[in-house]
């Protein structure tokens, strides 16, 4: 069939897109940051509070989530094309409306995290904080860390699935109308978060403990990946086209094709290298040797999630409604 | 109250483009920017070929992705005629309504950053004017009128032949109606 258009808009063509890599940023850090927070939720709650004793991830990990969200927030909004018009996400509530969502959420998430960082500051690092009413704020949030780690915790959880319900609730878009992406970029969400909290703990027993964690993360998302691309095929026509630039090594298609192959080389290999440092003695410090390693596959980890969320954004606008 | 719709003809148009200029002169679309366009189709091998002719517009549909997607409220269906318009003032220029129109109806005006669309040229149908596509229409392809009035153009036009939507599965319900050229694929 041969096709003309006459007055088609750049946006319709499928190599103009309609997010760039501001959006997939988004995606990526808002993901990190809330997989963070749940990370950090967990080093503080769990055991009863003895996994943190003496370790700095406790608090560094805290004060990195809202700046890494402030990061990616500041690519959300250097997308918007009228950015002076940013008020009106918050005088509007569109519970339809995943974008809605996200604006109210990442304005709880903020504080939230704000107020989680400053609880679990120690005291003895409280000079950091320039001004006399942060230091007494500090000093009486750590009262109420418990309820404040547990909403940490479910905000947390809220932002990573909502990262996934942004683009799955496109009708237009058969890649991104999945119910399984959601999940799928909750489950990156919280192992990239792990994978940072590895490479910023300090003691052996909890970066062993985050690994053991992302191993099962990491594997979550191996079965999650190839079960959405088995949806995807099974389904309509259009979401079957809608997977091919992955598995099409055509020159069009050849960013997500690689991406692709790089995924399925990344996940297992980090996986590898994570299941071999928990079965290594590690009695004492942990090696040179050791602590690459480690660091090596935590950043597999964070660059399969941002691969994930660049190829998707991308690949999610080629696909049509047909 | 009324209830707008448009029934594109396919059997008459002549391709003509009539309408895209119109609608970018009345409506000041930027250069290399289009409210409506005209999709030839040649189908077949030679000498056994067909060609369709077909407009595609912002579909105004009953159920609109694109205003629910919107999440300060900008787009919107308007309950008087059923008009999905967008209040400018209140655009950010995410591109959720874009990216959510399985039509690709919708656009980020280079010039103003809003994300602009068909209107059915709610300013001249103020004025007791047709949209200025139809007006343009040589053919009298495109028909508009009002769906709950048995006796406008668009409800003599969808009873004198069998009509279509575009993306029926898609669960939009559009208000703009296709009479095909060809009923049935060769």
């Amino acid at each position: 069939m041969e096709l003309t258009v006459t007055g088609i808009n750049a946006l319709t063509s499928p190599h103009l897109h309609i997010w760039d890599w501001r959006v997939s940023l988004y995606l990526f850090l808002g993901g990190l940051s809330a997989g963070l927070a749940v990370m950090a939720t967990v080093l503080h709650l769990r055991k009863g509070g003895a996994l943190v004793k003496g370790e700095p991830a406790g608090y560094i990990a805290p004060i990195l989530v809202p700046v890494i969200l402030g990061i990616g927030m500041l690519f959300i909004f250097l997308d918007l094309e009228r950015k002076l018009n940013v008020y009106w996400l918050y005088l509007t509530v569109n519970p339809l409306s995943p974008m809605s969502w996200g604006s109210w959420g990442l304005l709880l998430f903020f504080p939230v995290s704000g107020l989680f960082a400053l609880a679990t500051l120690p005291d003895d690092l409280h000079h950091w904080l320039m001004l006399e009413p942060l230091k007494k704020l500090a000093g009486r949030l750590k009262e109420y860390l418990f309820p404040l780690a547990i909403i940490n915790f479910g905000v947390g959880i809220f932002i990573g699935i909502y990262t996934g319900v942004l683009l799955s609730s496109f009708v237009a878009r058969p890649l991104w109308n999945s119910a399984i992406l959601p999940v799928l970029f909750l489950t990156s969400a919280l192992s990239v978060g792990a994978a940072l909290m590895i490479m910023i703990a300090r003691t052996n027993k909890v970066k062993l403990w985050f690994t053991k964690m992302d191993i099962w993360l990491i594997f979550a998302e191996m079965v999650q990946l190839p079960l959405f691309f088995y949806g995807q095929y099974t389904s309509s026509g259009a979401h079957r086209e809608s997977i091919m630039p992955f598995f099409t090594l055509s020159h069009e298609y050849f960013f997500y094709s690689i991406s692709m192959l790089v995924l399925f080389v990344i996940f297992p290999i980090a996986l590898v290298m994570k299941m071999l440092e928990i079965k290594e003695e590690h009695d004492g410090n942990l090696t040179p040797l050791a602590l690459v390693k480690m660091n090596l596959s935590a950043i597999m980890v964070l660059l399969g999630g941002l691969i994930i969320r660049l190829t998707f954004v991308y690949a999610g606008q080629l696909s049509k409604f047909t | 109250m009324p209830k707008y719709a448009m029934v594109i003809d396919q059997r008459r148009c002549v391709a003509c483009m009539a309408c895209v200029i119109a609608c970018k002169n009345e409506n000041e679309v930027p250069p290399e920017q289009y409210r409506t366009r005209v999709l030839e189709m040649v189908e077949g091998e030679f000498p056994l070929l067909r060609m369709e002719l077909r407009s595609e517009l912002c579909n105004h549909c009953d159920n609109p992705p694109c205003v629910y997607n919107c999440p300060t409220g900008a787009s919107y269906k308007r309950t008087a005629d059923g008009i999905v318009l967008l209040r400018k003032n209140r655009c950010v220029g995410c591109k959720a309504c874009v990216a959510a129109c399985p039509y690709d109806a919708r656009y980020i005006n280079h010039e103003k950053g809003f994300a602009d669309k068909c209107t059915f040229c709610d300013h001249r149908l103020k004025e007791g004017k047709e949209p200025a596509c139809v007006a343009t229409c040589i053919g009298k392809s495109r028909i508009f009128g009002d769906l709950d009035d048995p006796k406008s153009p668009v409800r003599i036009a969808l009873r004198s032949a069998d009509s279509t939507v575009l993306l029926e599965g898609a669960g939009t319900r559009p208000r703009v109606y296709y009479i095909k050229k060809f009923s049935k694929p060769e």
